[in-house]
């Protein structure tokens, strides 16, 4: 949360010549500059005086009653409602085996878990002080949760709400230069058994050290950690495919090269080693500016769609509930969390993704609202951060900015 | 936005038209922002120059603050065990009142010298740009115009220093750049400004 100044990685011919020049100009030299915090970096000089700024969430909270909820909209037949509130920060979310709802933090120290009481839902703040425990999932009575460094179990934890165990580590070290940038993890566990994690990229466009940018893998029985997928600048979401348990991302495109550039994309990873491009390529086929002037765009996989620039999609999974229309079925729900790094913004909403006869993905707005002036500062009250497909079909919607949980359901009054 | 906010919007424009003065505030004060303004002033406008003003901070600000001090990240003796004891309703409700006072005009009267060579540094090191160009400050940033002296430059030590609490690292990057004379120039420019929006 309190992220140190930045320090970016330097290319090796860049270090060599720093190295060169360092023990002559260092007797004189004033001190070095600070470097920009790392949402900043990769800015021009015309940039340095853009007023363009990450949102602040409501560390403390809104409750929904403040909130202007009669501007949610969702297609004909659905309703949207508020499921449960006062989780500042609400981020991704689990379901237990007795219908615990369990959700991290990543500006917060906080896992909640949410207990349905018979329509009443009760919040309980059951881990505290955690280094922004982003990542939870949940399986066979275990509860895992991925903080910036490790990633731990609890066992038996849905019995042990008010009593939680002990952490036991599955893996730690996963921070060991203490990252600026995206260090918060998302977590999901896959078809194989292992949890797949990400370690995003250690600033805007820098070159990231070789488990970074990139989706990983543990196996909770060894501990032993495996890359994935690579260049990925940072994927906080990922579910696998019903049928072709292919694991499929969302991926954040770097900041600062314009309104319209590059996309934020959704990917799919058809096997384990494939490179999607960077820092080198952005959206399957924008060189960088700066690392992509000696590589082509051809080396790298290209997104299965490309979602909007900046607009930030974060939490995502298959719909394979039994409420909604059969046309949903393994259909893709994308919460989008921006934009920011835009002067008109979008997104802010839940996306919908569908597939054509030929496996074509297409998109539309499903849950719209959050956004109400695209052109100002900030343009929202609220920021959709994870989705999660309940039991009876319904899609739980987390909302980051205010610490709220929605409900969509179809076909209730 | 929303009616809530649309009636901020609306008080925050009416105030331009009224210069700031010193008047008491109207509004009845709830019972919990009492205790604040034994040293934060009436209204939140304090008058000590170590105390920063409460009055006419974005709502956000103020809550966050609340929640970093009951957190341990930001440290104070008087405001930490004051924290411990809120619960997030009640950070809102007291950033929620003393949002809405009107501040104060300042106290402090900034060196003749210190009207550009202020402005300079706080175009210079970007403070503009995030806390708006009446350094007025918005959403999670505060408002830095007429703040307090004292208290603005220990912030600006305590950032350069990396021993105050910093939200997303902008104040800590900013300020490993500043002399101690630009801290001097920038915290006697900004307390010494008008907290009016134009």
């Amino acid at each position: 949360m309190f992220s140190a100044p930045f320090r970016p990685l330097v290319s090796l011919s860049a270090a060599l010549a720093c190295a060169l020049i360092a023990s002559a100009a260092q007797a004189q030299a004033p001190a070095a500059p600070a470097a920009p915090p790392s949402w900043q970096q990769g800015r021009n000089a015309e940039q340095e005086k853009s007023t363009l700024h990450p949102f602040a969430i409501e560390v403390t909270g809104k409750s929904a009653k403040e909130l202007p909820l009669d501007k949610l909209k969702v297609p004909e037949g659905f309703k949207v409602e508020v499921w449960a509130e006062g989780l500042p920060g609400a981020r991704s979310m689990a379901l237990g085996s007795k219908g615990t709802v369990f959700v991290g933090t990543r500006q917060l120290k906080d896992v909640y878990a949410v207990v349905d009481r018979g329509g009443k839902r009760e919040v309980k703040t059951i881990l505290k002080g955690l280094e922004s425990p982003n990542g939870v999932v949940f399986s066979r009575g275990t509860l895992y949760v991925a903080e910036r460094h490790r990633i731990t179990r609890y066992d038996g934890i849905e019995n042990r709400l008010d009593n939680p165990p002990e952490a036991k580590v599955v893996v730690d070290g996963l921070d060991p230069q203490n990252q600026p940038g995206h260090f918060w993890k998302f977590l999901a566990l896959g078809p194989d058994g292992k949890l797949y994690y990400n370690v995003g990229a250690p600033g805007n466009i820098v070159m990231p050290a070789y488990f970074q940018a990139a989706i990983s893998r543990v196996d909770p029985r060894t501990g032993i950690v495996e890359n994935y997928a690579l260049g990925v600048r940072n994927s906080v979401g990922f579910d696998w495919h019903p049928q072709t348990k292919q694991l499929w991302f969302t991926n954040h495109g770097r900041d600062w090269l314009g309104d319209e550039s590059p996309n934020d994309t959704l990917h799919v990873a058809t096997r384990k080693g494939l490179h999607f491009g960077y820092p080198f390529c952005h959206q399957g086929d924008t060189l960088d500016p700066e690392f992509g002037k000696h590589r082509s765009c051809s080396e790298f996989a290209p997104p299965a769609l490309k979602l909007g620039a900046h607009i930030a999609p974060i939490g995502m999974r298959f719909y394979t509930g039994k409420m909604f229309p059969a046309e949903y079925q393994n259909n893709i729900f994308i919460a989008m969390r921006g934009s920011w790094n835009r002067t008109i913004k979008q997104g802010y909403n839940v996306t919908r993704v569908s597939f054509d006869s030929d496996g074509k993905p297409k998109m539309e707005p499903f849950l719209t609202g959050f956004l109400v002036d695209e052109k100002a500062d900030p343009p929202m009250w609220g920021r959709p951060n994870d989705v999660m497909v309940m039991r009876d079909g319904s899609l739980l919607v987390s909302d980051d900015q205010n610490g709220i949980i929605y409900r969509v359901s179809y076909g209730t009054k | 936005m929303n009616g809530h906010h649309g009636a901020v919007a609306m008080f925050a424009a009416a105030l331009s038209f009224f210069p700031p003065c010193a008047a008491p505030a109207a509004e009845e004060v709830p019972q919990r922002a009492q205790a604040c303004t034994v040293c934060h002033g009436p209204g939140g406008n304090s008058t000590d120059p170590a105390v920063p003003s409460l009055a006419g901070q974005p709502a956000q600000f103020i809550s966050m603050q609340l929640f970093l001090f009951r957190q341990g990240d930001r440290k104070d003796p008087q405001m930490s065990p004051i924290a411990a004891n809120l619960s997030n309703a009640d950070m809102n409700e007291l950033a929620a009142y003393f949002t809405r006072q009107r501040p104060a005009s300042p106290s402090h009267q900034s060196a003749r010298e210190n009207a550009a060579a202020g402005r300079r540094l706080a175009e210079q090191y970007h403070c503009v740009q995030c806390h708006g160009p009446a350094l007025l400050g918005l959403q999670h940033i505060p408002r830095l115009a007429g703040q307090q002296f004292a208290y603005l430059r220990t912030q600006l030590r305590g950032f350069k220093a990396k021993i105050r609490a910093d939200f997303d690292g902008n104040m800590t990057s900013v300020a490993e750049l500043l002399s101690e004379r630009d801290i001097e120039i920038l915290a006697d420019y900004l307390s010494g400004l008008t907290p009016a929006r134009d």
